[in-house]
């Protein structure tokens, strides 16, 4: 019944995001789009380090590349990353949003128009603002939303914003956001 | 406010109407959001920006603008730069003239760092540089070569890693000096390019929509990245065309990291990395 889960996150979400990707069922059903702020210095060699644990492939996408179930989508260093219809990726090197590129929230937004009701989107650990505002935007078009519990968050700048913004339908731990991934498999 | 896709239509037919720019094969994600950033940025909705358009040709020039600036950075993507030092130049060493287009410049950054290299590897000299933007204002700019310095503070770490640092060999340093190329003011805030840079290449407003080839020459090596992300399939193919016509037969078309030729002209190309040689 869902089509797509979108996963933004900073500081502190490294790790997160590894457990995540480490514990997703091979035959994961849906595509998973990660937005991720990274450090400037630290523009390659990403995808490669969250790729070795991760049990679906993670890609960095080329500007309209189809979106497929069970891969994981990774925003690439230095651009936004949006959801166009026809379910295809498409890239911009735009101003920085909130001094952020990729911006979780064009991502986040991005998503919602496209998935409607039938997107889950998850904010995690991180330092600024960036994905509160796009949380919210899945939350007005119907979509299920989910906060990493600020208590376990190593920053919670990030999960306390999203949580001000809207009313969001889960505060999880780490251990059940995957829990919860897992059970979407039917 | 929200920017529906009729609205989205409204506009792009309006702006085609009264106006020399035709915006019909854009990428709808992009035009939508900037659309959106112009009327919150001019506090009009639809009709009104509709009808300042009509009645006023200097504000349509402006939203144009708004709408096609494009950031950049010396040397963005140092990897690219390693290859265009280690495998893509090096093809053109021995030719008396190397003719190497920018389409799409922005305000000019791509430019500057290719003549720095080229100028590192001895090239420049035989260089004719090209470079076009549909946007007037960050042509200007472009010739000007004046950029905030604090805001691209990384410009400098990207220097030291193409023009520096050797990545084939580590060992390998020429401390090449920034004044060599540019000015550093820290209290005006400003890095100044060089006047022996600014003054070479030959800028030109252009519109890779339906201007085709205003530059009279056919080219060694095109440069055209992070552009063709803000048009949707059937323009991306014209403008592969209109590149392809263009090139030398081994010219070679280089396209942003993230971007790649789909359909029948990728045939037409063989693919060396980010590069696309022209068979």
């Amino acid at each position: 019944m869902y089509k797509a889960v979108i996963i933004g996150g900073s500081a502190g979400s490294f790790q997160v995001i590894t457990r995540i990707l480490n514990s997703l069922p091979p035959t994961f059903p849906l595509p998973v789009l990660l937005s991720l702020h990274r450090l400037k210095h630290v523009r390659s060699g990403f995808v490669e380090a969250l790729s070795i644990k991760s049990s679906i492939p993670v890609i960095e996408p080329y500007d309209k590349d189809q979106i497929k179930p069970g891969k994981a989508y990774l925003a690439p260093a230095n651009y936004h990353m949006f959801i166009e219809l026809g379910n295809r990726i498409a890239l911009s090197t735009e101003e920085p949003v909130n001094h952020s590129r990729p911006s979780i929230d064009l991502s986040f937004s991005t998503a919602a128009q496209v998935y409607r009701e039938k997107l889950i989107g998850i904010i995690l650990s991180g330092a600024n603002k960036d994905g509160a505002y796009g949380l919210k935007k899945i939350k007005d078009f119907g979509g299920l939303t989910i906060v990493q519990d600020p208590e376990e968050c190593q920053v919670k700048t990030m999960t306390e914003a999203s949580l001000k913004l809207s009313k969001v339908d889960h505060v999880l731990s780490t251990q059940e956001i995957i829990r919860f991934l897992q059970n979407l498999k039917q | 406010m929200n920017v529906t896709s009729q609205d989205l239509q409204y506009f792009i037919l309006t702006l085609k109407n009264c106006t020399k720019y035709d915006l019909t094969e854009y990428s709808d994600k992009s035009l939508m959001r900037r659309l959106q950033k112009i009327l919150v940025d001019f506090n009009l909705d639809i009709p009104g920006l509709v009808a300042a358009i009509r009645n006023d040709a200097d504000f349509s020039e402006k939203i144009v603008k708004e709408i096609t600036v494009n950031t950049t950075e010396l040397f963005r993507d140092p990897q690219v730069w390693h290859m265009l030092r280690s495998r893509i130049l090096p093809r053109f060493k021995n030719n008396k003239t190397i003719n190497i287009w920018h389409a799409g410049c922005s305000t000019g950054q791509e430019v500057y760092s290719m003549m720095i290299l080229l100028n590192e590897m001895g090239m420049l000299e035989n260089a004719k540089i090209f470079a076009s933007d549909l946007n007037s204002d960050v042509l200007e700019q472009a010739k000007q070569g004046v950029y905030k310095y604090r805001f691209n503070i990384g410009y400098l770490d990207n220097f030291d890693k193409v023009i520096k640092q050797n990545p084939l060999n580590y060992e390998e340093f020429n401390d090449v000096p920034y004044e060599k190329y540019f000015d550093i003011d820290k209290v005006r805030d400003t890095i100044t390019i060089k006047k022996h840079l600014t003054e070479k290449p030959i800028f030109r407003k252009h519109d890779l929509v339906k201007d085709g080839n205003l530059f009279f020459a056919k080219f060694d090596l095109i440069l055209c990245r992070n552009v063709i992300i803000y048009f949707n399939y059937s323009l991306q193919n014209k403008v592969f065309e209109l590149f392809h016509t263009n090139l030398y037969t081994k010219g070679i078309l280089l396209l942003g990291m993230h971007e790649t030729i789909l359909g029948p002209w990728a045939a037409k190309f063989e693919k060396m990395g980010q590069a696309y040689i022209k068979k």
